[in-house]
């Protein structure tokens, strides 16, 4: 039974007919102004036609925004109703018997303030990156890449059933991977972008199949079959293993994008590309985007301790790995990538503790502040001199720490470990790719000589019989 | 003792390969300098063409660049004729194809029309799928070329195989590149070693040495590590505590390089990182312009640890090549492997005879006349005219049509006015000799007729290190070349001084919030706490920043304002005390110094006599947000610093009664009514700063501020003047929006062209202003005042050089590299760059240092050498120049040209191969307008010389 989740009697005022209509065109708006933006830049560039700079950039920023102004204005429809969520049901994509694959989207207390947020920071950047990119042969590919993240964005955060969140992640896995290789005249960069794009793909597979145990559990993949309420106190309503089972596929998921380790080798990589795009995903949005998936689905995570417990240990281990890892950095960007890192750990335990208003305070917090340090790197050496300047000498190295206290030995040990990002990316290789790859070697192997001998026997057989 | 011959023989051998390295120290002090210094004993054209195969990067514009600037009436076919009759001496008349055309001819024709070379496989793609009407492969003149180039005798050649085992590997099989593997390790210890506090863990064991704390950290091998480095450790405890020397000796020993190969190997093992490796030298050298942590880094180390890690990598390799036993054995066997090149194909051959054919109008006939040795010689021609030779030329063209544009506005400048214009009754303003003070200049000149100025190096002859009130440590204020003796510092007032230490107090409490917060977003518990709670404040400055940067950074300002300055300072300039200060310089000057400072000064630019009521000198810097290489656009001549403080100094001395009676005693007067003030220029917001303007006297009050507006307004139209070239400002801006435009871009976190720093920079006139005042010269020409009628032995000329002449060229060629090879000389797109070790930028999260300008610095920058215009007999000028041989050589080995302009004739001679030639100009016509404004207005690109009415008094003007 679909759970009615809104009613007249719960609004301050308002009758619940306009309401419903309000939100509903509010949050197709939403959703529809990066789209259309994506549209009206990408299109004339596909045909050879681009925009000028200065008419790329505003018609982009005039998505985000138009995104933002829908978003505080749902923000305001919805405090009228007391936060109670609103599901807008777009369609449903098939149906048999009592399976159904529906596209739904959701208003409430969480995904209609982290759209303000996330519009509003990608409109800030793209007012940056209009400057930043002025004369860059890809002006415009940047920006279409920027309303394709946009858009994801925008969709993955109001999605209403796993199936629409996965597509709106799959939009932000590419369009980040791309801008990594944005000056993909460089090895490194290319290489960059594989790697967070291969990176994705192996978690991506955590939500697929979440995704499906969803449907096979509840027969579709709307988030109100698995959980009711106002977020941030709603209700699980599968049983437990269900519930353990997808929220361990979940965290799975998430780790990949939000660099948990041992995921994390990607993200100083990421920083190949321009700094705008830099500071927007692995600053601000596309590394939350784990963790967000996570806010989203908290009542299943409720019912499963275990998957808490894992969250909880991951992040506080990631936070210490890159506190250690980022102490040693001495590349601006890469320091960055690790402070990143560590706040998304902390925030990733922040979630297994079930600490939600917190954690989602925290994302937004964490994003606004880092983004601006992002964008702000080239200043670096001008601000070290107004630093020096007002100290009257250098600034010392950050006081006391707990590597003092151990002995030189272990202290040049650990600082080995740090500068070799603490063996991660090669554990990862030798436990995991390398007996991989070399299955997969291994069956090539097979199925060559078993295609080799079949190729044979026939050419044999060919033979004979010709002429 | 055979070990420490060749010790010996290895260290020379490193020393010979550093001078390729870049010579960029660390980036906040970014001074530019000839980027092919190491070349600069061979002459220019061989240079820049061994530079290129030296580094892999490119000696000359692409050639199509060339082609377009002549589509466009840039490169004329003068040019071309003459460029290319000049270098072909008397074999231009050569016959070819018997008698048929000139090897000229020829050669004419290639330099006109682009012909492509093909290979063999695309030639016959093109024969057999092209289907144009007249189908190549059926006419005549194709089958004509068939045969004639199947009688004819190819040309073969060879290359010479690499020596570093990786360039070897790589051009064998381009999937295995060993560098891929070990690069990212080397930089990383390197970026870390170098460290100048980004880290906040700094690298243990750094007083060892690189080799040394590298060895300490991985000689213990443990951890899961990358598999190519598994032989790393051992490799590292063997080099333990021995001579870096014999480090590398012995791992070219173990890589198999062959006898006589070394020094080549070592050549190329140091160019493979050569921004890092050219900083670890920097840090050797010059430990004195070393930021922060002076780490005793050497090359020695940088090379053992490269060929350590090349030795290692390649022992990794050698199996996957199915090769298990020593390298030396490797070696052999890729070189022979390796792929001789040999000349194009039979087909390849006869298309490229065929299109030269058409081109100069051949006809199958006259081929098939052709015996064998006549087109062996048609095709040796052809294939001479490689594509270097080509561009060389072309760029030859480019430079001769800015030098006859130049030449010929200078010449009919002389002739449209009268001499003796030069005003004598308003104030007399000494800039720095920076092309972008060309523009304020001609403005100043424009806004105020009465107005004289003058150009000298920015530092105005007071070599110091400043410490300045708001600055932490002193800094040093002249020519790269130059080491300071002197050290001034800037204090408060002696009434201010309670009101100082309350303002330092403020400041250094905000400092380490600031300090505090930056560094606490960083820690887990701090960090998170910090983040999570105040974090979104950061939004009120990320969006203000964004979207309103000059409102923003004015407010910024008006807070610092309350921390820093708006006390009264003074320098204190003069010694008391001659015991010298702990870094071994005297603070500061004493009376007789200068005295003679001032009379240095007023002597070069020709002021002995005449001084007005006002004179001003004024320095300038730049002020930018948000940029690496900010300290790239301030003064050359202050070596990447400010030049303010230095007129400031100057100012002081030269007012100082004592000073004055000192210079009166040895017969050298400044008249007692003579004011000096000071002021600096900010090059990129288009401000004026005044100094200690207290100091001006009541009677001098009227003039004084007079003059300020003056400059206001001249800053004014500099930003009009300035906002033509930026793409992203509409032509029509109003001149206060441009003002306001190029305000916010100096404050705009978002901008990455704060300003053009010196690009389009091209000439540099060393004379009386008197000769070039009132001409546009289009922010292009560095200006030297000089006085010929006052210089007789050519002492001041040789003292002038010696300044002017490193730096400018130094710009000029740096520029002008940058600009031809952005990727291999300049550091690429900045949108990139990640500052490393507070040392210098890469790209991205791990690749080579960058030197080199970015390639927004030098977008609008037209690669010509420096023309240095001197206004004085031939005779004089050589006389000068052998008294500086440094510019001697420059001049000598064409990477500066020369021209000299008689100070009596107006005659201007150019210097060539064979000697000064005279310049005969083609046209005598100039433009006339009636203010710059007139001139530059809706236009881009770069203007040829004008005459602007308004910087002459309406009633002498001729």
């Amino acid at each position: 039974m679909i759970p009615l989740i809104c009613s007249v009697n719960q609004t301050r005022g308002l009758p619940a007919g306009l309401t419903q209509d309000l939100v509903l065109m509010l949050v197709v708006a939403q959703l529809l102004a990066p789209a259309a933006t994506l549209a009206a830049v990408g299109l004339p560039a596909l045909f050879g036609f681009p925009l000028g700079e200065r008419r790329t950039t505003w018609c982009v920023g005039a998505g985000f925004a138009t995104g933002f102004a829908a978003g505080l204005a749902t923000l305001v429809v919805l405090w009228f109703r007391n936060f109670v969520p609103e599901v807008v049901h777009l369609g449903t994509w098939f149906a048999v018997g009592h399976h159904a694959a529906t596209i739904e989207l959701v208003a409430d207390g969480l995904s209609v303030p982290y759209v303000c947020f996330s519009s509003g920071l990608c409109a800030v950047v793209n007012a940056f990156a209009g400057k930043y990119l002025h004369r860059e042969p890809g002006f415009t590919r940047f920006f279409v890449l920027l309303a394709v993240f946009g858009t994801g964005m925008n969709l993955m955060v109001l999605a209403g059933s796993i199936d629409v969140l996965f597509a709106g992640w799959e939009f932000l896995g590419i369009s980040s991977a791309l801008l990594i290789g944005f000056f993909h005249e460089r090895q490194n960069a290319v290489k960059a972008a594989l790697r967070a794009f291969t990176t994705y793909r192996i978690c991506d597979v955590g939500l697929l199949a979440a995704g499906v145990i969803v449907h096979q559990a509840v027969g579709s993949g709307d988030f109100e079959r698995l959980f009711s309420g106002t977020w941030p106190h709603a209700q699980c309503l599968v049983p437990p293993t269900t519930a353990t089972l997808v929220s361990l596929l979940l965290v799975f998921a998430a780790m990949g994008k939000s660099g948990q380790v041992p995921f994390s080798g990607w993200l100083p990589r990421a920083m190949e590309g321009p700094t705008p795009s830099s500071a927007i995903f692995y600053g601000a949005l596309s590394i939350h985007a784990g963790a967000y998936v996570l806010l989203r689905c908290e009542p299943l995570l409720d019912a499963a301790p275990l998957a808490r417990l894992l969250l909880v240990m991951i992040g506080v281990g990631t936070a210490i790995h890159a506190v250690l890892v980022g102490s040693v950095q001495s590349d601006l960007k890469a320091m960055l990538a690790y402070a990143s890192m560590t706040q998304a750990g902390l925030i990733f335990a922040e979630i297994g503790l079930g600490l939600r208003t917190l954690a989602l305070i925290h994302i937004v917090s964490h994003a606004i502040l880092r983004s601006l340090q992002i964008l702000r790197s080239p200043s670096a050496l001008h601000d070290r001199h107004e630093l020096e300047a007002a100290l009257g000498g250098h600034p010392g190295s950050g006081g006391w720490s707990f590597k003092d206290m151990l002995p030189e030995k272990f202290q040049r040990l650990l600082y080995r470990v740090a500068l070799e990002r603490g063996f991660e990316e090669m554990a990862v290789m030798r436990g995991v790719v390398d007996p991989v790859w070399r299955g997969l070697e291994r069956l090539d192997a097979a199925e060559r000589s078993w295609v080799e001998w079949l190729g044979k026997s026939w050419s044999w057989r060919h033979r004979r019989g010709g002429p | 003792m055979d070990d420490e011959i060749r010790n010996g023989r290895i260290g020379q051998a490193i020393e010979r390969a550093a001078r390729f390295l870049p010579s960029q120290g660390p980036i906040d002090i970014f001074v530019a300098q000839n980027i092919l210094q190491g070349f600069e004993d061979e002459p220019f054209e061989a240079a820049v063409v061994h530079a290129a195969q030296v580094y892999g990067t490119q000696p000359f514009l692409a050639e199509a660049r060339y082609r377009e600037e002549f589509a466009r009436g840039r490169i004329r076919d003068a040019d071309l004729e003459a460029v290319l009759a000049a270098d072909l001496g008397p074999s231009a008349h050569e016959p070819l194809a018997g008698g048929r055309l000139s090897l000229q001819e020829l050669l004419l024709a290639l330099l006109r029309n682009p012909v492509e070379k093909e290979d063999d496989v695309t030639v016959r793609w093109t024969l057999s799928e092209a289907d144009d009407e007249n189908h190549l492969a059926t006419t005549e003149l194709w089958l004509a070329c068939v045969e004639a180039v199947a009688s004819a005798r190819p040309a073969v050649l060879h290359r010479q195989p690499p020596v570093r085992i990786r360039d070897l590997l790589q051009a064998i099989s381009p999937a295995l590149d060993t560098d891929e593997h070990t690069n990212p390790l080397l930089i990383r210890v390197c970026s870390s070693y170098l460290d100048q506090g980004v880290a906040t863990w700094p690298m243990p064991g750094r007083e060892k040495g690189l080799l040394g704390a590298v060895i300490s950290l991985y000689e213990a091998g443990f951890g899961p590590t990358e598999p190519w480095n598994v032989g790393l450790p051992a490799a590292l405890a063997a080099a333990r505590g021995r001579n870096p020397l014999s480090v590398i000796a012995q791992q070219i020993d173990l890589l198999g390089t062959p006898p006589g190969m070394e020094e080549e190997l070592i050549e190329r093992s140091l160019l493979s990182l050569r921004g890092w490796a050219g900083m670890v030298r920097h840090f050797e050298d010059r430990p004195d312009r070393v930021p922060v942590a002076a780490v005793p880094a050497r090359l020695v180390d940088f090379l053992a640890l490269r060929l350590i890690f090349d030795r290692v990598a390649a022992e990794w390799i050698a199996p996957k090549l199915g090769h298990g036993g020593e390298l030396a054995r490797l070696w052999t066997e890729l070189r022979d492997r390796y792929p001789p090149r040999y000349g194009a194909g039979s087909v390849a051959r006869a298309f490229m005879v065929c299109q030269v054919a058409r081109l100069v109008g051949l006809s199958a006939a006259d081929i098939r006349s052709l015996d064998e040795n006549e087109m062996t010689r048609l095709e040796r021609a052809i294939g001479g005219f490689d594509g270097i030779t080509r561009r060389r030329l072309l760029h030859l063209a480019y430079e001769r049509r800015h030098e006859i544009e130049l030449l010929d506005g200078l010449a009919a400048r002389a002739s449209l006015v009268e001499p003796g214009l030069i005003p004598r009754s308003g104030v007399q303003a000494i800039f720095c000799i920076d092309e972008r003070c060309e523009s304020i200049r001609r403005h100043l000149e424009e806004t105020d007729p009465a107005c004289e100025t003058f150009g000298t190096a920015g530092f105005f002859g007071v070599p110091m290190y400043f410490h300045g009130i708001d600055d932490w440590h002193s800094i040093p204020l002249c020519p790269i070349v130059v080491r300071p003796r002197h050290t001034v510092i800037e204090v408060p007032e002696s009434n201010a001084s309670m009101h100082q230490a309350l303002r330092r107090s403020v400041r250094r409490h905000l400092g380490r919030l600031k300090g505090g917060l930056a560094d606490g977003s960083r820690t887990l518990i701090r960090g998170g706490l910090l983040t999570a709670v105040f974090g979104a404040i950061a939004a009120v400055p990320l969006v203000a920043r964004v979207a309103f940067p000059r409102l923003t950074s004015l407010l910024f300002h008006r807070a610092d304002q309350f921390t820093k300055r708006r006390i009264r300072t003074r320098l204190e300039l003069e010694r008391t005390d001659d015991t010298p200060l702990p870094d071994g310089t005297l603070a500061g000057f004493d009376v007789s110094e200068m005295a003679a400072i001032v009379r240095t000064l007023l002597e070069d630019i020709g002021l002995e006599k005449g001084l007005a009521r006002l004179v001003a000198v004024i320095g300038h810097g730049s002020t930018s947000l948000n940029n690496p290489h900010e300290s790239a656009y301030d003064c050359g001549a202050c070596g990447g610093g400010r030049g303010g403080p230095n007129a400031w100094a100057f100012a002081t001395m030269a007012n100082d009664p004592r000073v004055r009676s000192h210079l009166g005693r040895n017969g050298f007067s400044i008249p007692e009514e003579t004011v000096f003030v000071a002021a600096m220029h900010d090059t990129c917001s288009d401000a004026f700063t005044f100094y200690d303007e207290t100091a001006v006297p009541a009677t001098h009050r009227q003039e004084y501020a007079a003059f300020q507006r003056s400059c206001r307004e001249a800053g004014v139209a500099d930003a009009k003047e300035r906002c033509r070239r930026f793409d992203a400002v509409p032509l029509d801006v109003r001149p206060e929006q441009a003002l306001r435009q190029v305000e916010a871009r100096a404050a705009d976190l978002a901008q990455v062209r704060p300003e053009y720093g010196h690009a389009t920079n091209a000439v540099c006139i060393v004379g009386r202003r008197a000769r070039t005042r009132g001409l546009f010269l289009d922010r292009r020409a560095f200006l030297v005042s000089y006085d010929p009628d006052a210089d007789a032995d050519a002492a001041i000329l040789a003292r002038i050089l010696a300044a002017v002449g490193p730096v400018c060229s130094g710009i000029n060629l740096a520029y002008m590299f940058s600009c031809i090879d952005p990727r291999g000389y300049g550091s690429g797109t900045k949108l990139p760059h990640n500052i490393t070790g507070l040392i210098g930028v890469m790209d991205g999260h791990a690749s080579d240092l960058r030197t080199g300008l970015p390639w927004q610095t030098v977008e609008i920058h037209e690669p010509v050498r420096l023309l240095f215009v001197i206004e004085a007999s031939t005779a004089r000028i050589e006389a000068a120049l052998t008294r500086v041989p440094a510019v001697a050589r420059l001049v000598a080995n064409e990477w500066v040209r020369l021209a000299a302009w008689d100070p009596a004739t107006d005659a201007i001679v150019v210097l060539g191969r064979e000697g000064f030639r005279p310049h005969k100009p083609e046209s005598w016509s100039l433009p006339v307008v009636d203010r710059s404004v007139d001139w530059f207005a809706g236009q881009r690109g770069n203007l040829r010389p004008a005459l602007i009415r308004a910087a002459f008094d309406e009633r002498r003007t001729g």
